[in-house]
């Protein structure tokens, strides 16, 4: 019982890591239709701010969390600048802007692999290797504490998006990109500050992530298919649907972790995805399959 | 003639494909409803997107109250007081009708005057009052037609401009869609309207706008493109054309 | 032309709308040159001799990894280009071809260059299979499905003892003189890729290829004319999967080991995606102009920058000025712009 117990927690708080990950993923998909195959490589462009900001100045990665995300997220506006704002009105959007994801993401990586060579790097500050025990349970103290940030972090951007009247311009602008535009919604600003935010979520989620896990460039395409499954099975576009997959999806791979195997746990997430498309395409919280 | 806004001969199309608009000119007067008309791909619904701004205009002018609003963005025109009601309705499915009309509103700064606007609207509209928390995807077509309708008078815009807003609705429905817009045009709001029943739409109108192969081929009186007999051979169903 | 109705009768509209119809109705050039590839094969066909005069291995190298290249951009132009499924997964293809034919070698000593066709058959049946669950969904459900197909593959062979694992499998080295070692492998690849080029121009022009093309396009519109979308789709994957499991087949051959980190990767698929996408997706042509520029491009970084990072760098960022200013590729913006010379209209 205990050992269910153990799987359960440890389980729950890298979803929660996991789910922060996602969420910047399904924003940008939600406003923008864009499947931001780059979204990994960019959260370990944020894994290593804070990588080298605690190796070179001891800073801790949790503080170090707001700069990596200003920083990535004015990469996000540049990045929307040069890449994206043309491609609005392409006629092939959806394909072109995959595909040009695609390519950041080998840029990225391509760029990171020759600036830092591909040895894995992990953060190490004291909590990283650290453990609450009660009773004969154990939870490491990073992935608690990482939990806890990125679930804070999403229930903020949740509160946002419901609130604010930015948020409203947001979330309408997810719903009906056009109708938001006649009402004078400026969607290409929007879309601007979509993205940014989405970009910023990914370097906020590279800090906790640089202490949660090891990561080197190449790592991106593990990542890519994991965050995948995730947004697939919460739907497409919603970002509670996002940490609901997350937290679900990852305390079945830690039991399958446990059970079966390591190498096993990280195919939890990659057959989830077969299966999710194979009976509900539009995954839990989806409106309708994509057919369009 | 104190027109209210003035299309000289413009060229658009959609991206870099072939012009689909290529010589349209439409006069419209202050308070008048006007119908355009024309057979399926004249380019009436891309006359409509190039004046709100959803397309770029290659050449020609648009012309609004004396000012030009060639290669302005949708929401900045709106805001000049122009707003379209396209053919889909334009409306949130996952919100709320009190919602939907809010985001009507999301161009009024002052929240007060919107909110009160929308008590108005839900006043006169007892179909929208019924139905104010219920999301709009779940009316019917008729309902959303009403939405977006009544949607545009929390900007009081000088001009509305709607299209097709009887496609896909029942005869008895369609009335009642025309009988809202003449509401609104007794208030003193503009209409432009384009319609594939073109009996339905000039019969409704004070002024006709006959579009065809891109460009305009006829301005004038409701009454007067009715009584064409050249306009009834090609566009009314008096002979079947190619 | 101009009409006024103001002043003219209705015959007058009528007149003009059928001219106007007309202009609309863009005239296509018809002429296609089949002489062109016809000559090019038979330069390759002849090119060998060059080897009686001294030792042009390398250049015979570039051709068939062109050309092996070339098979397997245009078998992904078919369901990619086609019937418009963009497929991040095809590595996955390209390994089944090559470990299936390499088991067969090194355990019973049959060449790959006679098993090709049947890892191709292989490959398509892991393709019909995988199709009918990954096809279920369209647009980018349908690329993260591709990515996560790969991801499923890696871990499988890397874990799978029975060809080697992460270490993959070493194949028996030819025994052929230094001077004609690589002919049956120029041969086999400059063949294969002119019968793919035969095919996916057939397979263009057939009721199947029209069938693809109108659900590239609205996918519910050509079902309900009647099209069987969703078994048109999967054999369209099958049939571009045999393609390339047909080339990974002799490749694993040619290269003498197979291993995981060199079939299994993303730098494949993304290669086949990057031809299609330089040359014109979705041409017969297309894919064969991508697929020798692609090559160049690899081999001019590969010279001057060396380090595999720099190549992923490189490979993404010509990717994206790909994207950005020639969206149709080489044929298609010529084609579009009608300056696409004759002899590259293979369509």
């Amino acid at each position: 019982m205990t050992d269910i117990l153990q799987i359960l927690i440890l389980g729950l708080a890298l979803g929660g890591v996991i789910a922060l990950m996602g969420s910047g993923l399904s924003l940008v998909f939600g406003v923008m239709r864009i499947v931001n195959l780059a979204h990994p490589s960019l959260i370990i462009c944020g894994a290593y701010v804070s990588y080298w900001a605690f190796k070179l100045w001891g800073l801790d990665p949790i503080a170090t969390l707001p700069i990596a995300a200003l920083i990535m997220a004015a990469i996000g506006v540049l990045l929307y600048r040069l890449m994206f704002e043309s491609q609005a009105k392409s006629a092939r959007y959806s394909e072109m802007t995959v595909l040009l994801t695609f390519a950041l993401a080998m840029i990225v990586e391509g760029f990171l692999g020759a600036a830092f060579t591909n040895t894995q790097r992990v953060t190490s500050p004291e909590y990283a290797t650290d453990a609450f025990f009660i009773g004969s349970l154990f939870i490491p103290k990073g992935q608690l504490y990482a939990g806890c940030v990125s679930l804070a972090i999403i229930g903020a951007l949740t509160l946002f998006l419901n609130y604010s009247r930015l948020g409203y311009a947001i979330r309408a602008t997810t719903q009906n990109r056009e109708a938001a535009e006649l009402l004078g919604v400026n969607v290409n600003l929007i879309s601007m500050i979509a993205f940014a935010i989405g970009i910023g979520l990914a370097g906020a989620a590279g800090s906790l992530v640089s202490f949660v896990f090891s990561f080197f460039p190449a790592k991106q395409w593990e990542w890519i298919a994991m965050l995948m499954s995730v947004v697939v099975l919460g739907g497409m576009g919603s970002v509670l649907g996002t940490v609901v997959a997350a937290l679900l999806l990852s305390v079945i791979a830690a039991f399958v972790g446990a059970w079966v195997g390591a190498t096993w746990s990280t195919m939890t997430f990659f057959l989830a995805l077969f299966v999710i498309l194979l009976i509900r395409p539009q995954g839990l919280f989806g409106e309708k399959p994509e057919l369009a | 003639m104190s027109e209210l806004l003035q299309v000289t001969n413009i060229t658009a199309g959609y991206g870099d494909g072939p012009a689909i608009l290529d010589g349209a000119r439409l006069t419209v007067e202050p308070g008048k409803v006007h119908c355009i008309i024309g057979p399926n791909g004249a380019g009436k619904s891309t006359l409509l997107k190039a004046i709100c701004g959803m397309l770029t205009i290659r050449k020609g002018d648009v012309v609004f109250k004396g000012e030009r609003l060639n290669g302005l963005r949708p929401d900045q025109i709106l805001r000049k007081g122009i707003c379209f009601v396209p053919q889909e309705r334009a409306l949130f499915p996952k919100m709320t009708v009190r919602e939907n009309l809010r985001m009507g509103g999301y161009v009024l700064d002052d929240t007060k005057l919107r909110d009160r606007r929308i008590d108005e609207i839900l006043e006169r509209f007892p179909v929208l009052r019924e139905r104010a928390d219920q999301h709009a995807g779940t009316m019917s077509g008729g309902q959303q037609q009403t939405l977006a309708m009544a949607r545009t008078l929390i900007v009081k815009p000088d001009i509305v401009m709607l299209d097709e807003p009887s496609l896909g609705l029942a005869p008895k429905v369609v009335q009642e869609m025309f009988d809202i817009m003449k509401m609104m045009s007794q208030e003193g709001v503009t209409v432009l309207l384009v319609e594939q029943n073109a009996l339905m739409g000039l019969k409704n109108s004070d002024w006709g706008v006959v579009l065809d192969l891109g460009r305009t081929l006829f301005e004038g009186p409701a009454e007067a493109v009715l009584a064409d007999p050249r306009i009834q051979e090609l566009y009314l169903g008096g002979r079947k054309v190619a | 032309m101009a009409v006024d109705l103001q002043q003219a009768d209705a015959s007058s509209v009528l007149e003009a709308r059928r001219i106007h119809n007309q202009k609309l109705a863009r005239q296509h050039d018809q002429t296609r040159a089949t002489w062109f590839p016809l000559v090019v094969l038979g330069v390759l066909l002849a090119l060998p001799l060059l080897q009686l005069t001294g030792n042009y291995n390398y250049l015979l190298h570039l051709v068939l990894f062109t050309a092996s290249y070339a098979v397997m951009a245009s078998g992904w132009n078919i369901i990619g280009g086609f019937a418009g499924y963009i497929s991040l997964g095809h590595a996955v293809f390209f390994a089944i071809g090559g470990y299936f034919s390499g088991v067969l070698l090194a355990r019973y000593g049959i060449s790959s260059l006679l098993t090709a066709p049947l890892a191709g058959l292989v490959a398509a049946i892991c393709g019909y299979l995988v199709g009918l669950i990954t096809l279920k969904v369209r647009g980018p459900s349908f690329i993260i499905s591709s990515i996560a197909l790969l991801m499923i593959a890696r871990i499988l062979f890397d874990h799978w003892g029975f060809i080697g694992g992460a270490n993959g499998m070493s194949l028996p080295v030819t025994d052929l003189p230094v001077q004609t070692a690589k002919l049956p492998y120029y041969y086999a690849f400059v063949l294969m890729a002119a019968f793919t080029v035969w095919a996916t121009y057939r397979i263009k022009h057939s009721k199947f290829g029209l069938g693809l093309r109108a659900l590239s396009k609205d996918e519910v519109k050509a079902e309900s004319a009647g099209i069987n979308t969703r078994f048109y789709k999967v054999l369209a994957f099958a049939l571009s999967a045999f393609f390339v499991g047909m080339s990974g087949a002799v490749w694993g051959e040619y290269l003498t080991y197979l291993r995981p980190n060199i079939f299994l990767i993303i730098l494949v698929s993304a290669n086949l995606v990057l031809m299609c996408i330089l040359g014109g997706k979705g041409t017969i042509a297309g894919p064969v102009v991508g697929a020798i520029l692609i090559v160049a491009f690899n081999e001019i970084f590969v010279a001057t920058l060396g380090a595999s990072e720099i190549n992923i760098l490189a490979t993404g960022f010509v990717m994206v000025l790909g994207l950005m200013f020639f969206p149709n590729g080489v044929i298609g913006t010529l084609a579009r712009k009608g300056k696409l010379p004759r002899v590259l209209n293979w369509d």
